[in-house]
Order: structure tokens, then C-alpha cells, then sequence
């Protein structure tokens, strides 16, 4: 009997519809979360896995050794390596390709890496240009299939990101 | 040996008395880790890798030096046994280092299996890690040497089963390495099976060096066709190419060896200079076409020439010893149904009127049991590893070695009495001994041995045959172009008789059992491979020729093959100049292991194998080639689906026993003899395009060897060149004998 009234009461004084008013008055004035992208960017987490790259030592030289432990991890088979000696003993990829329509983003490639060589970096934003090789005539693009120049070239071109998100992960492996 | 009863973790298991506990365990398939020891090799104990639990002893012990007793109760798997294997782990990853990703051993190797099981994720040890430094040790072999954990199986393969102690341990403790004692490297024809038995990455092998990793390749069975054993291996492809070679185990063959031939052979099939499409000729120029027009062309080249003129017995077929059961098979029945026995595979024979006629008649495996050996004209180590492996064995048993060669080698081991004498006097030698025993056994002489003289050195290898125990002649290949090589054989027939010694037929190479097995020897009225070229056929087929290397007489065969008219179909797997200038047509054939076949070995056991990869670019393989052209030939009796019901149409059919001539003829040819014998890594059109196995010693061997009287009589000094081949002057030759090693083809060519 009581219960009733009090609905009656609710229904009539326009309660929840007041309450609902009271967030959409509240959110006027609050700061607003919308982003204008491509303006506007939201943080991203050290942790994204994005496009992938192939790094180099600040001496300039490769880090990847050809130890092919990415492209057994690699759950998608997305990665095609070749190696050979090279002329100074040491182990080399000849090439390295990584079908990104393949790929999963999982980052185990990342993972297995023992030389810190294949990461994956912030990016997101990328096009593919041709079909599977790229189009040659467009410098710093690539097709779906990503070769080993144009990862060391965007390792190259993103190496300040890539150290800084490297360092701001190191303190939680 | 009494049976016993031990108990290892708990559960009862028989085993022979005085059996060495990991025997036991491995057997009942119980897995306890081991670095150092190894079923083929002694043991030495010194990894400590395979300490287990022994009830009743104060401290754990080697399971590989512990001879097992009755009722010994064993733990593999308790606390103590896993905290002395883990403190063992722990001292061998001291100096280990950690860089397998690009270590070529990565993926198949024991220390890192191991570790994974016993090994600690963190490392107690904070001082500098030893690095030793590498030598440069042949073509063959890699060396890593800061990876070695001295296990010293290497060094125990060298000294127990290679016969050469290369490698060894020097200095102690911390300082010890592991290192060859020569500057020179490594000379062993069998060195690569330390690649095998080393259990880390120290030793790899050199042409597979940072290609893949091992988990990229499969691995296919397959038998090397180089010698005559048909040693089995594991061929290893990746992406339709043979990456690697590496020894299967037989113990009725190869046991876990196999020689650097078969090992390091296949790098020939990547070569530049295969010969990748069928080619016609056509007013002189050489023209790439279509299968179905080469063989169209071919088979209109046999009719214009022969078939349609009803000249078959102008058509005559030539392989070499490579070949497969099968395509011999094919090739001699195409012939014999087109109606022409000229057929014949002995293409290094000076004379087949009377060729060798001896039967093989031990197995591989009691060789090793034999009490004495006669060797006469072998080289044995190079030409036959696996056999000379076996010998080796028997000799390591007590067994003594006698040998008639023209030239003094270097055996593995303990030869009882070398008598080098020159070909044209080996047949007396061998009369005198049948003579010797025929006497003792107080049996009357035939004619021919009445005039024989003997003497000491004589007497003494008659009574060594004669002395109780087993013994085994082995006649060599050095002997093939001997005058008297039918006597020869046929002495050794009888010597073998009368003293039940066994005799082992090593003249003959590659498959060639297979092309007697097959019929691949003229037939009634047909003519042999020296006949042919003498009465200039009409048409040939010859089956991968290559007539600088295969023919005995090199010039003259060219010569015969180039004259006008003649057609010749070639069926090749690499190109070459001469088979260029003769040839109508060239259709490309796939190389060892792209095809299916069948090897016979020196026992007579055919061994059967499947294409490790596909024949590449647009190769055929031969047993598909000769069947499509009796197809386009008409012929009845060729549909086959696959090899294999080749290989059984072959061992279904009944083979004539062969009647040959018995006949001894003690006359012999005065003047300086030639024996030319192929260096070792020549010996098949695949070996020679391997560039490594070329870089080694043993692959660069190329020269006359001869002594200063016969130098002085030839009027050759040190490095002239002797039929092309640079003289080496050397008194480890017979007199009046010149012992020809050539690795290439010499533009003189042949013997004399």
C-alpha cells in the first residue's frame, strides 16, 4: 500500500526524469571528452602494438640477427625470413617480409626477439599502396606486404617514439 | 652373459650382466641426460651430465661408466640425481655462451634440450666468461670453439672410428680447448660426422652455415648412391631444395656414419650448371624446346637413323654408374625391345673380353669379424669409406691386414705387411700364393703354376690365408685396367676356394650392382661399350655421360661419339662441352635425390628410396623420361605409374647366373704401367660440382705419382705434367708404375 503511494508520488513530481536532467546540466558544463582526430590525439599506451619495425644499434648496424624466432612464433605466419653470412662473418637477413593482411598484432614477434630488433610501434595510421609489393614510385610506402627496408625505414623514422615507449615499459618486464 | 634383474625408479628391468647402466636406460626408454657419452664411441665419463642415484653408494654415479649388478636399485628422477644433474647444468653454462639465436645448432641441440629441463633461469656467476679463439679447419667444418663443453666425442670419433686423432684436448682446467693438432685442418673422409656427434654447436657444418634453422626443413630417408654400400641418410629440404645431408642409422650398412662424399655431395644440385631444359639441335645451333618436341625429336631421330632401315643392331646404349636400378632397368629393355643388345655401363674398362668376374660373398657387418684381410689394389679409406670403416674395425679386433698395392697409402690402420708392386707383377704374386696353399694343402698343380717362383713375402700371405679364422680378399678398383685383371680375379676365385676365405668385389662403383642386376651388359651378339665406339653405331642413347671423366679412354671415346651421322640422345643432369658438341639432343634429367630409385649394394640388397624434393625447373626424372620415349616408340610393356612397379618388375624377374671364363693366363706386358683411378671426389657428375668437398685435400687431389727411376725413364722431373696431371716424384711408388690421381678432366684424357 505504502510502496504505491510512493511511486504515485515519484511518477508525479517527474523525479527521474529531473535526475537525468541533473547529468546532462552537470556534463554542460564539465570538460568535454570528445577528440578531434586527427587534430586531437588520445594518449596511447607504451604497450600498443601497432606497425611493426625493425630497429638498428646507435651504431647504425641492424639489430636482427636472422635467428628466425619471430617467425616461428609467429601464430599467423605472416613472417618470410632469408639469411646468409655476410661478408663479415656475422648473421644476416636477406630479407625480411611481414604480410601485415597476415598479421594478427599479437606482438609475439616482439616478444620473442632476442635482440630487441622487430617491435611494434604507435602507429596505426598507415595505408598500403599498390597491391602486395607496394608501389615503387611512392617513396615511404608500402604494399601489404611490408619488406625489410621499409621496417628499418620506419624504425629510422619513428626512433625517438620507439626508445621512449621501449623506456617507459622497461620498468614493468 | 647372465641375465639379471635391476630396479630403476621403481620398476623392474632385465639386462645383461656387466651392461653399462645408460644402455640399460636407454633401451627401456627412461631418459637420463648426457653430453659425453655416445653408443658408437668409448666412454669416457667426463660431462658428469648423467649422474643418477645408486641405493647403497655414498655419491651419485655416471650412469654411462656404471656397469649395472644384480639387484641394484637406481633413481633417475629423485632429489639427489636432479640436484646433481642441476650442479652439473649449472658448471657447463659457466662458460657456455648465450647465443643460440644464431648459433646454426640452435633448435637441435642437447645442451639446450637440456637445460631446459635442468638448467637455472638465472645465473649465479658474475666473472668474465673464457672465449677461445677459432682456426680455420677445412671446408667442411665450422668451428665455435667458445661453445664447447668438452665432451671430447669429437675427439673420440677422430681417434676411435676416423683412425686420425685431429682433434684433441690441450691445456687443463680453464684453459683446456678443444682444437685440431694440425695447422692444416682437417683431412679425415670421414670428418663430418663430427658434426653429428657434437652435442652443441661447436662444430657445424661450413656450406649449411647460417642458412636455417633446423626446425625449417624436413627431413626425407634417402640412400647415397657414391659408393658401394649406400650409406642411409636423412636428406633435409626446405622449400624444394636439399639444405642438408645428414647420416640415418643402419647398422647393416652405415651404422651412424656416413663418408664426407655422401654427407657434403649435395650442394652439387644447387649448381649453376645444371642443365635445366630439353635442346634440340638444329643445323648446329642448340635450341631450348618443349618436352613433347625433344622427345618427338628424338624419337624421329631413332627412326631416320636406325629403326625405320631396320638397323636396329646399329643402336647403342651407355650409362654411368649413378643411375638408378630403375633406369637401367628401363634403358636395356627399350634396347632389347627395339632389338639391339648393345648395351653396357663399364664405360672405364679397357677390356671387356675378359673383364672381372668375382663374386661378393660377406656381408658388411662380418667384415668386421674377420681374423685377416687381403687387400690388393685398393685404396680403401677414399674409395670405399664405409668399407674401409669396417676393416678398421675388424683390424682394431685383432685382425691382420695384408695389402698389394702399386703405390704406399695412408691406411687407418695397422697394415701387417704393404707390398707395393707394380700392376704387370701382381698376377704372378697372386699365382705364387695359390700355388703356396695348393702345395700345402698337398693338391696337384695345374700347368700355369708349375714355373711359378715363390719366396718369402709370398709364403707369408699364402699362410696367413691359410691360418685358421675368417679371411676376406678384397680386390680394388685400381685393378679394373690391370692386363691380367681377369686372372686376377679368377686366382682369387681359387685362392679363396681352397683356403674358404670370402672375397669382396670392390672394382666396381656407384650403382653399377644395380646394372647387373638389371642386365645392363650387352646381351648375345651385342656389343660391349669399347665395341660400340670402335664400329661407329649409328644411334645412341647414353644416359648421364660425361665422357671426360667417364670413359676410359677420353679422346678416343669424344672422337667416335663426335663422327658424322651418329645420333645421339643424352640424357644429362649438368651440362658439359663435349656432351654439347656430340649430342642431337639433351634432355635434362633430375640429380640423386630428385628422383625415385632403387641402389643395390656390394651385398646385393636393393635399397629403395622416394624424391626428397621435385625435379627442379623443367628436369625430368629418367625413369620418366625413358618411359615416355618407349611410349612415343611404341614399345609394348612400359606402363608403369611409378618407379616402384619397376623395382618390382626387376626383382620378379629371374636373373641368369653369368658363365664366365675361368681362364689364367700368367703372360704379362714389360714397360711402365699406368693405373688412373679417380680422385675420390670425382667419382660422379654430382660430387664434382660441389664446390666444398672440391676445396678439401682430398678433392683437390690431382696427380702422377711415380719413383725416380720411372721419372728418369719418362724424363719427368717434379710438377711436369704427366698426361695433363702434375707428377709428383715419390718412392712410395712401385717401380715402372705410375699411380694417376685426376680430379678433372685432362685433355689427354685416359690411359694409355
Amino acid at each position: 500500500m505504502i510502496k504505491s503511494i510512493k511511486k504515485i508520488v515519484k511518477d508525479f513530481t517527474l523525479s527521474e526524469l529531473r535526475g537525468g536532467l541533473k547529468i546532462t546540466a552537470k556534463e554542460l558544463i564539465n570538460k568535454k571528452i570528445t577528440v578531434q582526430f586527427p587534430e586531437e590525439r588520445t594518449p596511447i599506451s607504451p604497450r600498443f602494438r601497432g606497425l611493426h619495425a625493425l630497429r638498428r644499434y646507435p651504431n647504425g648496424e641492424e639489430r636482427c640477427i636472422a635467428c628466425k624466432l619471430c617467425e616461428a612464433v609467429c601464430p599467423a605466419n605472416a613472417i618470410t625470413i632469408e639469411s646468409e653470412m655476410r661478408d663479415d662473418g656475422t648473421r644476416r637477413t636477406t630479407q625480411y617480409d611481414i604480410d601485415l593482411f597476415k598479421c594478427i598484432f599479437c606482438g609475439f614477434c616482439e616478444e620473442a626477439c632476442p635482440v630487441d630488433a622487430i617491435v611494434e610501434t604507435q602507429i596505426f595510421e598507415y595505408a598500403f599502396v599498390g597491391s602486395r609489393d607496394g608501389n615503387d614510385n611512392i617513396k615511404g610506402q608500402f604494399g601489404s606486404v611490408i619488406t625489410k627496408d621499409q621496417l628499418l625505414e620506419v624504425g629510422d623514422k619513428n626512433k625517438k617514439m620507439i626508445d621512449q615507449t621501449k623506456l617507459e615499459d622497461s620498468k614493468y618486464k | 652373459m647372465a641375465k639379471i634383474e635391476i630396479e630403476i625408479d621403481g620398476k623392474l628391468v632385465n639386462a645383461r650382466a656387466g651392461e653399462m647402466l645408460i644402455a640399460v636406460t636407454d633401451r627401456e626408454s627412461i631418459s637420463v641426460p648426457r653430453f659425453c657419452y655416445h653408443k658408437k664411441l668409448s666412454i669416457s665419463a667426463n660431462c658428469r651430465m648423467c649422474l643418477v642415484d645408486v641405493e647403497g653408494a655414498p655419491k651419485p654415479q655416471p650412469a654411462c661408466s656404471t656397469p649395472i649388478a644384480d639387484g641394484m636399485k637406481i633413481h633417475t628422477q629423485n632429489e639427489k640425481a636432479k640436484a646433481s644433474q642441476k650442479a652439473v647444468m649449472e658448471f657447463l653454462l659457466i662458460n657456455h655462451p648465450l647465443d643460440c639465436p644464431i648459433c646454426d645448432q640452435g633448435g637441435e641441440c642437447e645442451l639446450q634440450d637440456v637445460a631446459m629441463d635442468y638448467g637455472s633461469d638465472v645465473s649465479r656467476f658474475t666473472e668474465g666468461k673464457r672465449i677461445v679463439a677459432d682456426s680455420d679447419i677445412g671446408a667442411l667444418i665450422q668451428t665455435d670453439m667458445t661453445r664447447c663443453i668438452h665432451c671430447t666425442r669429437c675427439v673420440r670419433f677422430g681417434a676411435e672410428i676416423a683412425g686420425i686423432m685431429e682433434m684433441g684436448g690441450t691445456g687443463r682446467g680453464e684453459d683446456m680447448k678443444i682444437e685440431p693438432f694440425l695447422t692444416e685442418g682437417i683431412q679425415s673422409e670421414l670428418s663430418g660426422n663430427m658434426i653429428d656427434v657434437c652435442p652443441v654447436g661447436a662444430l657445424t657444418s661450413k656450406p649449411f652455415r647460417y642458412e636455417l634453422r633446423s626446425w625449417q626443413m624436413n627431413s626425407m630417408s634417402n640412400i647415397a648412391r657414391h659408393d658401394l654400400v649406400g650409406s642411409n641418410i636423412y636428406t633435409q629440404t626446405y622449400k624444394g631444395k636439399v639444405k642438408r645431408i645428414v647420416a640415418r642409422d643402419n647398422d647393416d650398412t652405415n651404422e651412424t656414419w656416413i663418408s664426407d662424399r655422401d654427407r657434403f655431395s649435395y650442394e652439387g644440385l644447387a649448381h649453376e650448371n645444371r642443365l635445366l631444359a630439353p635442346q634440340i639441335k638444329v643445323e648446329g645451333e642448340w635450341k631450348e624446346v618443349e618436352w613433347n618436341v625433344a622427345l618427338d625429336f628424338a624419337t624421329r631421330g631413332l627412326g631416320n637413323s636406325v629403326l625405320n632401315n631396320h638397323q636396329s643392331d646399329q643402336l647403342g646404349a651407355l650409362a654411368s654408374n649413378t643411375a638408378t636400378l630403375e633406369e637401367f632397368h628401363l634403358l636395356q629393355k627399350i634396347l632389347r625391345e627395339l632389338g639391339s643388345e648393345n648395351i653396357d655401363h663399364r664405360l672405364n674398362v679397357k677390356n671387356l673380353n675378359s673383364p672381372i668376374a668375382l663374386d661378393s660373398n660377406v656381408k658388411l657387418v662380418n667384415l668386421e669379424n674377420m681374423d685377416h684381410a687381403l687387400i690388393i689394389g685398393s685404396y680403401t679409406r677414399l674409395e670405399q669409406p664405409m668399407v674401409n670403416h669396417r676393416l678398421r674395425k675388424a683390424s682394431l679386433k685383432g685382425a691382420t691386414v695384408d695389402v698389394i698395392n702399386a703405390m704406399e697409402f695412408d691406411f687407418n690402420y695397422s697394415i701387417n705387411s704393404e707390398n707395393i708392386i707394380a700392376p704387370n707383377k701382381v698376377v704372378a704374386t697372386l699365382a705364387g700364393v695359390l700355388k703356396v696353399v695348393l702345395e700345402s694343402k698337398q693338391q696337384e698343380l695345374p700347368d700355369y703354376l708349375t714355373s711359378v717362383k715363390t719366396d718369402d713375402v709370398i709364403t707369408e700371405l699364402a699362410e696367413k690365408l691359410l691360418a685358421e679364422g675368417q679371411s676376406v680378399i678384397v680386390l680394388g678398383e685400381h685393378v679394373i685396367n690391370n692386363d691380367s685383371a681377369a686372372s686376377i680375379a679368377n686366382l682369387i676365385t681359387n685362392i679363396a676356394k681352397q683356403t674358404k676365405s670370402s672375397t669382396l668385389n670392390l672394382s666396381a662403383s656407384g650403382n653399377s650392382m644395380a646394372a647387373n642386376l638389371s642386365g645392363f651388359v650387352p646381351g648375345k651378339g651385342g656389343l660391349d661399350v669399347n665395341a660400340m665406339l670402335e664400329s661407329e653405331l649409328k644411334a645412341y642413347i647414353l644416359l648421364d655421360v660425361y665422357p671426360h671423366y667417364d670413359f676410359h679412354h677420353s679422346i678416343k671415346a669424344i672422337d667416335a661419339l663426335n663422327k658424322d651421322g651418329a645420333f645421339i640422345i643424352s640424357l644429362n643432369s649438368f651440362k658439359d662441352k663435349d656432351v654439347a658438341n656430340y649430342s642431337d639432343v639433351m634432355l635434362p634429367i633430375s640429380c640423386f635425390y630428385e628422383t625415385s630409385g632403387s641402389h643395390v649394394n656390394i651385398e646385393g640388397e636393393i635399397q629403395s628410396f622416394t624424391a626428397s624434393v621435385s625435379a627442379p625447373s623443367d628436369t625430368k626424372p629418367a625413369w620418366k623420361v625413358l618411359k615416355v620415349l618407349a611410349d612415343l616408340l611404341e614399345l609394348p610393356g612400359f606402363h608403369y605409374a611409378d618407379s616402384a612397379q619397376v623395382t618390382s618388375e626387376i626383382t620378379h624377374q629371374s636373373h641368369k647366373s653369368h658363365v664366365h671364363d675361368e681362364n689364367i693366363d700368367l703372360t704379362t706386358k714389360q714397360g711402365i704401367q699406368i693405373i688412373w683411378q679417380k680422385s675420390p671426389y670425382a667419382v660422379d657428375a654430382l660430387s664434382r660440382h660441389a664446390i666444398s668437398l672440391q676445396a678439401t685435400k682430398i678433392g683437390q687431389m690431382n696427380s702422377a705419382s711415380m719413383n725416380k727411376a720411372t721419372a728418369k725413364k719418362l724424363e719427368m722431373t717434379q710438377g711436369d705434367e704427366y698426361l695433363g696431371v702434375p707428377a709428383i716424384i715419390s718412392e712410395t711408388v712401385a717401380n715402372n708404375c705410375v699411380f694417376v690421381n685426376a680430379n678433372r678432366s685432362t685433355q689427354a684424357g685416359g690411359q694409355s
